[in-house]
């Protein structure tokens, strides 16, 4: 249950954000080649959008395997190595995440008392971003760890 | 302390650690041995990312998705079938075509490779071509890709070195059109040798017809260099441009986009992206702390006291960067190596532009060099032949690649010419 809501709301956020960002690139162009002025926030907002559709979809991109890696030498390594492996990259990049996740915390705190230059929202909700993309990536670091632990117990 | 970044990180890609995860890995375990705050590794990945260029990178991706969504890959196939068939060898040809025609659409090696190898490998062994001359050609021809604009690692270029996207785009095009002649010309005459097949000669109606189906891509293509060359655009307007464009063509014209298909190839085209912008975040983090370190002088004062000949040191490069693009992926070692490499090449007078080009061409070269070109692999795998095989077949193009490599490495004006002619 709690795996399907994370992915729709993944899925939703990564949606919403990008076509955020095309609407707003598109008012940009238009008010240039209009009548209209183009407004001063169109780049900080397509920006902003740009960066959260990048955090939702970054954990959607883990759990798909979309993150590239080297196999020459993996291929290499003989089946308990694999095992290990399969077992502890999972876990150590979980590890890289989880510290970025509650660093990510102390970096919206800092946030929180800037203001963006021209659309004068709070940075701490634009860094938040950062916690959504750390967060996300390790949760299916976890789950495929998980998935891994199943498949040697069985 | 950086050989605990540098071996790491090694350790880590040995390991298979994705490349971006050992990028962040390798960080860590520096700034906690150094006791620098942590929080440096969300506010260098944010810093990385928040670049008002990159915004294209998921816009050209997602253009190009949303057109092949639409059946474009064959369309184009068709039209250089009609164009080429009737030449020895057509398919090779078509091969190479379809790739160059292919480039304005994705702009990725490893995505040409799987996408047009899926129809062109099948196709050439049914008409009696040999299954690794087939997959040699078509993991060849999907290098053209990369430099012919837009490319994506062009646009990483830029963001790294500040470089105008546009001049970079216009760099590439000659070296990308040498690169497809030259493939083509090397494959007619192994396909003359070999006797390969040839198609009757197609009617100018046909020619015609298959031009109307592909003119549409064609003309994304031209909208997106002459926005962004006549300054109409920035690299972001074009590629949101061209996604709304493809939009259009895909609902209208071709008639295979809907609702829901829109949305699956939106979230994978962002999914593609982000796993780039992971990494691009940390290669941030990660050049940060190479330059606190003051490597990129150290390797550029190392570099240039062995020697200060400007061809022996583009010489150095490119072996250099050859050996990583055959087992790095493409834009991974651009992050990495391209603000050190262009200091060096600064250093000895090289015009930044015509650096770029040539390090793009480097690192996509390395993708068909064997023993481990990705694009081999990809191929091989089409196929179902060795990679072996693959690479021994493969060796002709690789010798033409180089030189090309050599003459736009020897010769600027190949790079330069079209942007100093169009960009002031």
């Amino acid at each position: 249950m709690l795996y399907k809501t994370i992915g729709r709301i993944l899925k939703l956020g990564t949606l919403v954000s990008t076509w955020g960002l095309i609407f707003t690139v598109l008012l940009q162009i238009f008010c240039r080649f209009s009548w209209f002025n183009t407004p001063s926030w169109t780049e900080e907002a397509s920006r902003l959008f740009f960066i959260y559709a990048i955090s939702f979809a970054s954990g959607l991109a883990m759990k798909n395997n979309f993150y590239v890696h080297l196999d020459m030498f993996y291929n290499r390594f003989g089946v308990k190595t694999k095992k290990i492996l399969d077992l502890s990259i999972p876990l150590i990049s979980m590890v890289l995440f989880l510290v970025m996740a509650v660093y990510s915390v102390k970096f919206i705190l800092l946030g929180i008392v800037e203001k963006s230059p021209s659309m004068g929202f709070n940075m701490g909700a634009a860094f938040f971003s950062m916690f959504i993309m750390a967060v996300s990536i390790a949760y299916y670091l976890w789950k495929k760890l998980g998935k891994i632990v199943k498949t040697f117990e069985r | 302390m950086i050989w605990i970044l540098v071996i790491v990180f090694v350790l880590c890609l040995v390991l298979r650690f994705p490349i971006a995860f050992a990028l962040g890995l390798s960080c860590l375990c520096y700034l906690v041995a150094k006791g620098i705050p942590l929080i440096l590794v969300p506010m260098k990945m944010y810093s990385g990312i928040d670049v008002f260029v990159l915004l294209s990178v998921p816009g050209f991706i997602l253009a190009g998705n949303l057109m092949n969504q639409g059946g474009l890959t064959e369309k184009i196939i068709v039209f250089c079938n009609h164009l080429l068939g009737h030449i020895r060898g057509g398919l090779s040809l078509v091969n190479v075509g379809a790739s160059m025609l292919f480039a304005g659409i994705s702009g990725t090696a490893i995505s040409d490779t799987a996408s047009m190898g899926a129809i062109m490998i099948p196709a050439m062994k049914k008409e009696g071509y040999d299954t690794a001359f087939s997959c040699a050609i078509t993991a060849a021809s999907s290098t053209v890709g990369p430099i012919i604009p837009p490319s994506v690692p062009l646009i990483i270029a830029a963001t790294l070195s500040g470089l105008s996207v546009g001049k970079l785009f216009l760099a590439g095009a000659l070296p990308g059109l040498l690169l497809g002649v030259g493939l083509m010309v090397t494959a007619y005459i192994i396909s003359k040798r070999k006797k390969y097949p040839k198609h009757a000669r197609s009617s100018f109606r046909q020619i015609s017809r298959g031009f109307i189906d592909t003119f549409w891509s064609l003309l994304m293509t031209f909208i997106i260099l002459y926005g962004i060359i006549g300054g109409i655009f920035t690299p972001t307007e074009a590629s949101i441009i061209a996604v709304v464009y493809a939009l259009i063509i895909g609902k209208f014209v071709y008639k295979k986009l809907n609702f829901k298909n829109v949305q699956v190839v939106l979230l994978d085209s962002m999914k593609t992206s982000a796993s780039l912008m992971v990494l691009v975040g940390f290669a941030n983090l990660f050049g940060y702390i190479l330059i606190t370190e003051q490597i990129p002088q150290s390797i550029s004062s190392g570099i240039l006291g062995f020697t200060t000949n400007k061809y022996a040191v583009l010489l150095l490069i490119n072996l250099l960067l050859i050996v990583v693009g055959t087992f790095m992926e493409t834009i991974a070692a651009l992050l990495i190596l391209f603000p050190i490499l262009l200091k060096v090449a600064v250093g000895v007078d090289v015009d930044p532009i015509h650096f770029a080009i040539i390090a793009v061409l480097n690192l996509i070269i390395g993708l068909t060099t064997p023993p481990v070109g990705v694009c081999l692999f990809v191929a091989s795998s089409i196929g179902k032949i060795s990679i072996g095989a693959v690479s021994k077949a493969g060796l002709p193009f690789l010798l033409v690649s180089l030189l090309v490599l050599a003459l736009v490495t020897l010769f600027p004006a190949i790079s330069l010419t079209l942007p100093n002619l169009f960009i002031d």
